[in-house]
């Protein structure tokens, strides 16, 4: 488009975040604008075009501003600015922590302690100067997507791309090794109509383009979260989605943070949207100071936080997830394993439904918009493996359900869109049994554990059964359950009680990795499998089951100690041994 | 400076009024209302929408008596509020304006009552515990300093007095009581225990008494939380009372409704969670400031209604009162991780095994109901629950020290249990059991 002046339109009415205006000429769906407003100058995006009922020749543009309109008035003047919403990518992503539209809070928080409209700041650091290798040569042909060399960005290795959109083009000049910030030309390329483009360490991407794939594929290795439950029972591999919902206080947060510290990834990008600003603080205060579990550095150098909180515009909440996305797609495209947790689903689904509520739209179940599970469909897709340059995007999307009911609109969509689901349960939750994911209700996965198919059914299936002898034992009474019965719902209790359930708050109970999984699933499976004949002698019944409840509660309790402080090889050994000992003691009894 | 006037009222509704035109209003400024013979000032109001054809407005002292042709004087402004360090141990209304009878306020300054968000980077993580002398509250959800959090209670529950009990032991420096549609007895209550506790001279009430004017309500806590953050800004440790959200909800709710908006769940707007959340919001602990903690008062039915569950979300956890009781299963204090690490050895262990223990009861006492709980254990557990809600989910009373609270659960444990059936730790068993 060759604009040589700014499109503009007068504002003809204003409600909470959502503006028209009245313009002549031409406007494009999905473009930004700027409203300006005593002088500030504040984002929109243009959501729908609809002719003016008063002017023939002009149209009517209706708006969704992302900061909050205070003072504005009839005839503000806007300005089209042509281009969709969009992100900066390039280096220095990594360690940023930015508000919904990629300002960085850090550089905000130098003009104000507040964050006031119309306030803005480069996205990533204009004057940072990066070490950038070329690593192609004049003369030599690229297209969209291919590498012209690369800048260390940390630990990492980050490839600087041709943006995607471009077709064959051929390298004019590239500048050869040296320092250089990200505002500074490194190459120029001229493409097939001959026309010539500048190409910097930098370059904007519009976030409803999904970065495309170089060769997708199933996800199918699966990644170690630390967390036993997830990991035995209902796992996510690189480039998988999971949905998680649950009511509040049943641990999403929780569960949140401990994939932040513990999950194996090569980048963390964490979505806050819509939720507390404490608990983002907590990830970029605190979390810096701990240790990235795969190098060893500071946590904060794997991850990038987009923070629209709960008191943030809530127009800019949709936009935050998908600047995210885009971001992950991005390092995806580079090779590197990311994890997008998008905290909260929900609350992205919730801008939607104000939005078209203010837009009059007629509204579906719940007044969410009627194509809620479409949208909710379409985001997860984002995610996925890229054998093409063995990089993948896996998206763990919490979902606040109003009133804890999994069966409202957006947990329903969700569970209809992801790979796998932990749903979190109150009861388990009221329970303290944390984390609270219930492996017998709404939880499920299609992706491959680090046990077999048939042990994670084996397991599942004692705990299924144990809880059914409890929905017994509530109703008719412990004296009616055979002892069989009763040996088996404390092999259930035991498995819940010492492996399901996990203390995310303990060093070394947070987080479990795979070789030690193994050492308890062999453990779990003996004990499955294997029938302790408990000393019945003469015994009443309900001496024996006393009996095995004082011996299964001693096997818990050492267990339990078992997960907080066996560390060497030697000592997780131990557990087997206290296995077969706790079976084979009983059958010396006898 | 001469103000633009508007002559002439189009539509006069429950709580909003609209004017034809585009007299040039801004978006949130504000406009006061005269009577039009007398220019004797009525009320005012705030701009919520404009368009061409027609300005709508929020009519802060009701719309009863206005006319058609009661006049409109334009002010340009956001509504602000009046700052100063005099409106200690004074009572204002929702938008500010004194309301004890007592003499006016001359303002040091004028301060936004937008509540911009705070840059999340200024935020310090709160770390500093806030101790009540209340068992279930300081050892099994311990209040942090800068957290947000409510009551949940029917509406029959001694809320209020919960809330006065946790402001009379508190450690800030100012106190901001900020009531949306309160009984006039309730008013009374607060501001004699306020009184009593020593504390009137570092606190300011904001209140609205159920019957006053809408708008006021809905105003009320931008106003007091506005006011708070000033405090916060100059270095104070200010305490926020805020009750009752629902009643705040509930305006909200109308509000909406007399605007034609699309109603989600229940009628409420479908903007709920965000409304709720602004406000909320404002608790922070700011990094070279002072800090604001919130503590709140949710009145409801059921949990599953739209306010508390709402309010669940945004909120860093809530006391559940019930039957006089606060209850240990629904209440939660997310901060508590923060300090309860570093008080005694025994502080979390025994908090999660008590809990357990608890909810293992509680399927006892429905067993019970039906005779299906007559194993040796289940009595245990039947006696255990029985002595836990005597004895430690009682919250009022003589304030008791977190070390004698801690040694008190021991004992409750010890009156029903073997150490094995705690699954506590070889180690503590050895060092507390006996």
């Amino acid at each position: 488009m060759n604009n040589t002046k700014t499109r503009t339109g007068k504002l003809t009415s204003i409600q909470d975040s959502l503006v028209k205006a009245r313009f002549y000429g031409n406007v494009i769906m999905g473009e930004t604008a700027n409203v300006i407003v005593d002088g500030k100058s504040l984002q929109a995006e243009v959501l729908q075009i609809v002719a003016d009922p008063k002017y023939e020749d002009a149209g009517i543009v209706e708006m969704q501003v992302f900061e909050d309109l205070t003072g504005a008035q009839i005839g503000d003047q806007v300005e089209f600015t042509g281009k969709s919403l969009s992100v900066l990518l390039g280096p220095g992503l990594l360690t940023s922590i930015w508000d919904g539209l990629q300002n960085p809070l850090y550089k905000l928080g130098e003009q104000n302690a507040y964050l006031v409209p119309g306030m803005k700041a480069p996205a990533l650091d204009e004057e940072k100067l990066w070490d950038f290798t070329p690593s192609v040569a004049i003369g030599d042909k690229v297209t969209g997507g291919d590498t012209i060399g690369t800048v260390p960005e940390g630990r990492l290795q980050h490839s600087i791309l041709v943006p995607f959109n471009f077709g064959k083009c051929k390298i004019e000049s590239i500048i050869g090794k040296s320092s250089v910030n990200i505002t500074e030309k490194v190459a120029v390329v001229l493409d097939s109509q001959n026309v010539r483009h500048e190409l910097k360490l930098a370059f904007r991407w519009a976030v409803k383009s999904p970065i495309p794939f170089k060769e997708r594929a199933i996800p199918s290795k699966t990644i170690s979260t630390g967390v036993r439950v997830i990991d035995l029972l209902a796992p996510v591999s690189y480039g998988g989605t999971v949905g998680n919902p649950g009511p509040f206080g049943a641990g999403k947060t929780v569960l949140q943070h401990s994939l932040c510290k513990y999950a194996l990834a090569d980048v963390i990008i964490m979505a806050a949207c819509g939720e507390r600003a404490g608990e983002a603080v907590e990830v970029f205060k605190d979390f810096a100071e701990l240790e990235d579990p795969s190098t060893g550095d500071s946590l904060m150098n794997r991850m990038c936080i987009f923070g629209n909180t709960s008191s943030m515009p809530v127009a800019a909440r949709e936009a935050s997830v998908f600047i995210a996305l885009t971001v992950g797609e991005y390092y995806r495209y580079q090779g590197y394993n990311v994890v997008l947790l998008a905290d909260s689903t929900s609350r992205w689904a919730q801008a939607l439904r104000e939005r078209s509520g203010r837009q009059g739209d007629i509204p579906g179940p719940e007044a969410f918009p009627m194509d809620i599970p479409d949208q909710i469909k379409g985001m997860y897709q984002r995610a996925g493996a890229d054998q093409g340059t063995g990089g993948s995007l896996t998206f763990i999307g919490t979902v606040s359900p109003a009133g804890g009911n999994f069966q409202e609109p957006v947990t329903q969509a969700t569970m209809d869109a992801t790979g796998g689901f932990w749903g979190l349960s109150q009861d388990r939750a009221d329970a303290k049994k944390y984390p609270a994911i219930d492996p017998l209700a709404y939880t499920s996965s299609v992706y491959d554990s680090f046990i077999s198919w048939n042990d994670r059914n084996k397991m599942l299936q004692t705990l299924q059964e144990a809880n059914g002898i409890d929905q017994t034992i509530s109703t008719i009474g412990l004296k009616k359950v055979p002892v069989e019965k009763y040996i088996l719902y404390q092999k259930g209790l035991t498995i819940d009680f010492c492996v399901m359930q996990q203390n995310a708050f303990h060093k070394m109970d947070a987080c479990t990795r795979p070789e030690r999984l193994i050492i308890i699933n062999e453990a779990v499976q003996k004990l499955i499998d294997s029938s302790i004949d408990f000393a019945r002698e003469d015994k009443e019944d309900e001496e024996v089951k006393e009996l095995v409840k004082a011996k299964f509660d001693e096997l818990r309790q050492w267990w339990k100690d078992w997960n907080v402080t066996a560390q060497s090889l030697d000592e997780m050994a131990v557990l087997h041994e206290k296995i077969e000992q706790f079976i084979l003691q009983e059958e010396y009894a006898l | 400076m001469i103000r633009k006037e508007i002559n002439r009222i189009s539509e006069v509704g429950k709580a909003l009024i609209s004017v034809e035109g585009n007299p040039g209003v801004a978006l949130n400024h504000v406009v006061e209302l005269l009577e039009a013979e007398t220019n004797q000032s009525l009320s005012f109001a705030k701009a919520i929408n404009i368009t061409e054809e027609i300005t709508r407005f929020q009519v802060f002292n009701g719309t009863q008596g206005l006319s058609t042709q009661t006049k409109l004087r334009m002010h340009e402004v956001p509504l602000s509020a009046g700052f100063s360090y005099n409106m200690l141990g004074r009572s204002f209304d929702g938008i500010g304006d004194v309301a004890d009878g007592g003499p006016e306020i001359i303002f040091d300054k004028q301060i936004s009552t937008r509540l911009d968000t705070l840059n999340p980077t200024v935020r310090l993580v709160p770390k500093q515990p806030l101790w009540t002398g209340i068992p279930m509250i300081d050892v099994f959800n311990t209040l942090v300093k800068s957290q947000k959090i409510p009551i949940f209670a029917g509406p029959t529950e001694p809320y209020n007095r919960l809330l006065s009990q946790i402001a009379q032991g508190a450690q800030a420096d100012v106190i901001i009581f900020a009531g949306i549609g309160l009984k006039f007895d309730e008013y009374h209550y607060f501001k004699e225990q306020l009184s009593q506790s020593g504390n009137i001279d570092k606190t300011i009430m904001f209140t609205h008494l159920a019957g006053d004017s809408q708008i006021k309500g809905l105003m009320l806590p931008d106003v007091a939380l506005s006011v708070s953050r000033e405090f916060a800004d100059q270095g104070k440790d200010v305490l926020v009372l805020l009750t009752d959200m629902t009643n705040w909800s509930n305006i909200l709710r109308n509000v909406a409704n007399y605007q034609d908006q699309i109603p989600s769940l229940q009628g409420y707007p479908g903007s709920l969670y965000s409304e709720l959340a602004k406000r909320y919001e404002v608790a922070a602990d700011i990094e070279g400031a002072g800090s604001i903690t919130i503590i709140g008062a949710t009145t409801l039915e059921s949990l599953e209604d739209p306010v508390p569950d709402n309010t669940g979300y945004i909120t860093e956890g809530q006391f559940f009162l019930e039957n006089g009781k606060l209850k240990l299963a629904r209440s939660l204090s997310r901060l508590k991780q923060q300090v309860n690490g570093d008080t005694r050895a025994d502080h979390r262990p025994i908090m999660t095994v008590m809990a357990s223990l608890l909810a293992d009861a509680e399927k006892a006492y429905e067993a019970a109901e039906v005779g299906a709980a007559n194993d040796t254990f289940s009595q245990k557990l039947l006696r255990y629950r029985e002595d836990f809600i005597r004895n430690m989910e009682e919250p009022f009373g003589e304030s008791i020290e977190l070390e004698a609270a801690l040694d008190k659960c021991w004992d409750i444990l010890k009156r029903h249990f073997e150490p094995t059936e705690t699954g506590l730790s070889k180690k503590l068993i050895e060092q507390y059991w006996n």
